[in-house]
């Protein structure tokens, strides 16, 4: 079935299978492997991706449905080689340790931000709870997100 | 206060970090080739018996179908023979079986096909079209029911489990002594990094490249070329990121070689990505252990006795035995008597395997409640009972313990939690309506040191590139190993790319054991040694440098970019002129594989405590953890913001396994019942508290020239025993069995 995306900013076709997930069509087809596959059930939030500036699971999503619309990846947080903001505070707070949840941590975050669920510690971390970091980071994650807010405030 | 000026690192950002945060950190499964399909399972629904029957016609005509293969049909890779030393570099295998062997079923969740299709979707569909009939058997589920299976491993690895120190039982019957005597439950824990593994197969002819999630390239390497009886070079193995492991990718389980036969089967590469749910069932998980301690000592809390009994499953498939007596009383306190007992009961379910703190985790947790226990039983400040116990020397070896710094572990991490203000009477302190509960534990984890190489191109432009086949798990390796060998090396941080996780790199050991710090970090030093001289080489033997004509023995790095004379330092030249007088672009280095020499006059261990605060509402007892203070003792602590990340990750699994981790089985059928991550709790972001850690001591020299000890895993030992401690002090109940979920605490409203 074909359907039309706009993922960071470029516009995509491509003819899918009405059963692949938008997180399959990301990481198989598309070579997006930024958003991650961590549990393909909902569970863990490593496939967060923005769609229409909406924080959902790309796992749990199938392609078909998004027709239309806008997506944001890891990869199109960037401006070039400027480091979104919340990107250079999760290096500077090392809000991440093996990295593989840190692509959905980032755009939950900000999502979470322009959500206005980040005005506190503990805001923050109830609004994060939705991406699991088995490593453990998440200190480093809620500092790395104040410290984002305070930069762009 | 600690000293600690001369153990930290520098502050660094990782050198990874960019690529992680924009997405071009490329994972295993990642790196698709062309023409690349995909494996979707079938497997066992029941723990043991026979697969009688395999109906794949149906599957097989499905679209996009490429192959299916099961024990009919699947292509045989021999047993790759058994290589036990922990020290090899032959890599690890837990279930010792191959997959898709034969007809047997030893486990639920055993794969018994594998659907290769040319889309996920495909393979999917059709795995779910094959007919698999099975001739169950009664399975073996629990200690009583393989009670005459059990065995009493003498040595786990190369070290000793069953101890036996003075006389425990006749002290234990001293009716002079305070005693106490638990048992302590832990459930079987499963890792679930959130990475789960996968391997991707691509066969050249007689060359196989795999991309495969592992802490251990060389490892897979090795089990792999033998199994396929090829030339170990022919087997290439690539892993530059590691999405979390904690010890479930250390060994090869069955998704890898099943992979490779499923591109060997299907004629194209097959990537083969573990479901959560297998994760629960293939890639091992931490046993359940049952762990009754014993101790006595004197009214002044001077130990007379320990006594550390415990009992563990392992599969029918393959031995794991988890020592947690060995590990955690066998080293913690100074007692005249200690024995530790260690059983373990094969069972129908899937084998365990090292999860972090092998040992150590479970053995601390049941150790530390117990010493807790104690010192209610002797009306004895917690942290009072342990320093009057502290052990100077190794107490089985009777050696004194390298740069061992505990007691100010203790005192810093008293002093920092204000500990002095805690009221020892349980249920006395508040917070509003909440009770507060204060708990601390010992942390201890051994340091280990195996055997790695490593090779060094030092350019004419003053860069260097680093190369061993180690691994970034996330622990910072990639960041401390640029860190190490600029100051090794002489060459500044910006200048050195450090490269791991390919095969084609020199020897590097499993990521396991917190050992790579340590023992790539030698070979480091090792290889900066051989480029120095290697230079020296080139200089005395060049008229026109201030070196000519000098012993290249005698010359040294003097200070970075330069080597000179060891005794008049101003003789000196640099890295830079050295080689473009010589006309070289480069100069290549690798140092050799060494057995590393083991110092018999010393042990090496760290230790540190945990200081926890617990808050939890009499009404709805849900547990919540409010702070932590935790302390190390752990040597040079080479990149700091990785190193204090390690400890905060393993606070927070230990978190975990105090309040919420537990894989549960059906008694009846074996199955799993928990197999995905809403079932089974890992600590979230609203669960974790704020952790202040700090590192106390000085650099460990006597243990490898880099003065580390390794910080992977000490992190989330005595922090569960800390936990259960504080949950005591704040209820009154004391709860043995892990993990302590609101229902073990209904009554103490």
């Amino acid at each position: 079935m074909p359907v039309r995306l706009k993922i960071n900013g470029k516009d995509i076709s491509a003819d899918v299978d009405t059963r692949t997930t938008l997180l399959d069509l990301l990481r198989e087809r598309l070579q997006l492997t930024g958003s991650k596959k961590g549990c393909d059930h909902g569970q863990c939030g490593a496939c967060t991706v923005l769609v229409n500036g909406r924080r959902i699971n790309s796992c749990l999503s199938l392609a078909v449905v998004h027709d239309g619309e806008e997506i944001t990846t890891i990869e199109g947080l960037a401006n070039g080689e400027q480091l979104h903001p919340m990107q250079a505070a999760f290096v500077e707070h090392d809000g991440f340790q093996c990295g593989y949840c840190t692509p959905g941590q980032i755009c939950s975050a900000v999502a979470c931000v322009k959500e206005g669920h980040a005005k506190s510690d503990d805001e923050i971390r109830e609004w994060m709870s939705g991406n699991l970091c088995r490593c453990g980071a998440y200190p480093n994650i809620v500092d790395a997100i104040k410290d984002a807010v305070a930069k762009n405030a | 206060m600690a000293q600690t000026a001369n153990i930290l690192g520098p502050a660094r950002n990782r050198v990874d970090g960019r690529a992680k945060v924009t997405g071009a950190a490329k994972y295993s499964v990642e790196f698709t080739p062309p023409k690349c399909a995909y494996a979707w399972p079938v497997e066992s629904n029941i723990a043991k018996g026979k697969i009688a029957a395999v109906d794949a016609k149906e599957a097989q005509a499905a679209p996009g179908v490429l192959a299916i293969i099961s024990h009919l049909n699947a292509p045989k890779p021999k047993e790759p023979a058994a290589k036990k030393e922990r020290n090899s570099g032959h890599g690890i295998r837990n279930e010792e079986r191959l997959p898709f062997g034969d007809d047997e079923v030893h486990y639920a969740g055993q794969y018994v096909a594998l659907v290769v299709a040319q889309t996920i979707e495909q393979a999917r569909y059709a795995a779910g079209l094959v007919r698999v009939t099975f001739t169950p058997e009664e399975p073996l589920l629990t200690m009583k029911a393989a009670e005459d299976k059990a065995k009493k491993p003498e040595t786990n690895h190369d070290e000793h489990v069953q101890l036996k120190k003075g006389d425990v039982d006749a002290t234990l019957t001293d009716s002079g002594l305070t005693k106490i005597e638990q048992t302590y439950i832990t459930p079987t824990e499963t890792h679930n990094p959130i990475e789960m593994s996968g391997t991707i197969a691509a066969w050249d002819g007689d060359k196989l490249t795999l991309w495969d999630a592992t802490q251990f390239v060389k490892g897979v390497q090795s089990i792999v070329s033998r199994a396929w009886n090829l030339p170990t070079e022919n087997v290439r193995v690539i892993c530059p990121f590691v999405g979390g492991a904690f010890g479930c990718k250390g060994a090869v389980w069955p998704h890898v070689l099943a992979a490779s036969m499923a591109a060997k089967a299907a004629g194209v590469p097959v990537k083969f990505h573990v479901r959560r749910q297998d994760m629960f069932t293939s890639t091992g998980h931490r046993t359940p252990t049952e762990q009754t301690i014993a101790l006595a000592a004197t009214r002044d809390g001077k130990l007379r006795a320990m006594r550390h009994v415990t009992n563990t499953l392992t599969s029918t498939v393959g031995e794991f035995t988890e020592s947690c007596g060995a590990r955690s009383t066998g080293v913690m306190y100074d007692s005249p008597a200690i024995r530790v007992e260690e059983t373990v009961f094969p069972v129908n379910v899937s084998t365990p395997t090292f999860m972090r703190a092998p040992g150590e985790c479970p053995g601390t947790y049941a150790l530390e409640c117990a010493m807790d226990e104690l010192a209610v039983a002797l009306k004895m400040d917690p942290v009072q009972l342990r320093l009057a116990n502290h052990a100077d020397n190794h107490p089985i070896k009777n050696v004194p313990f390298s740069a061992k710094h505990l007691r100010e572990c203790y005192q810093v991490g008293a002093e920092k939690f204000g500990w002095a203000k805690r009221n020892a009477q349980p249920r006395s302190m508040r917070d509003g309506g909440l009770l507060v509960g204060w708990g601390m534990a010992t942390k201890t984890y051994p340091a280990h040191k195996m055997n790695a190489a490593a090779k060094v191109i030092l350019r004419a432009d003053g860069s260097a590139t680093v190369q061993c086949a180690t691994h970034d798990l996330g622990t910072g390796a990639y960041t401390a190993f640029t860190q190490i060998s600029s100051e090794q090396l002489g060459i500044p941080f910006e200048k050195v790319t450090f490269e791991l996780g390919k095969s084609d790199f020199p020897f590097g050991p499993v990521a396991g054991g917190s050992n790579s710090t340590a023992t790539v970090g030698t070979a480091l030093h090792e290889v900066a040694g051989l480029l120095h001289n290697a230079l020296a080489q080139l200089a005395v033997k060049d008229s026109k440098s201030p070196l000519y004509n000098e012993k290249a023995d005698d010359i040294t790095m003097v200070e970075p970019g330069r080597i000179g004379l060891k005794n008049a330092h101003a003789k000196s030249d640099s890295y830079i002129d050295i080689l473009r007088r010589a006309g070289r672009d480069s100069i290549e280095v690798q140092s050799e594989l060494k057995e590393p020499e083991e110092n018999k006059k010393q042990s090496f261990q760290s230790f540190g405590a945990d200081f926890v605060e617990v808050k939890i509402d009499p009404l709805l007892p849900r547990v919540q953890v409010t702070r932590v203070v935790s302390v190390i003792n752990c040597g040079r602590v080479v990149t700091f913001k990785p190193a204090r990340n390690q400890i905060i990750g393993g606070v927070n699994m230990g978190i975990g396994m105090a309040l919420m981790e537990a894989t549960e089985y059906d008694p009846q059928t074996g199955l799993p019942v928990i197999r995905n991550l809403a079932d089974y709790h890992v600590v979230t972001n609203a669960d974790a508290p704020v952790i202040d850690v700090t590192f106390v001591g000085e650099p460990d020299f006597a243990f490898n020239p880099i003065g580390c000890r390794g910080i992977g895993e000490i992190g989330i030992t005595g922090a569960a025993a800390a936990v259960a401690n504080a949950v005591y002090h704040a209820t009154g109940k004391r709860v043995r069995d892990l993990p302590i979920t609101p229902d073990k605490l209904l009554d103490i409203a």
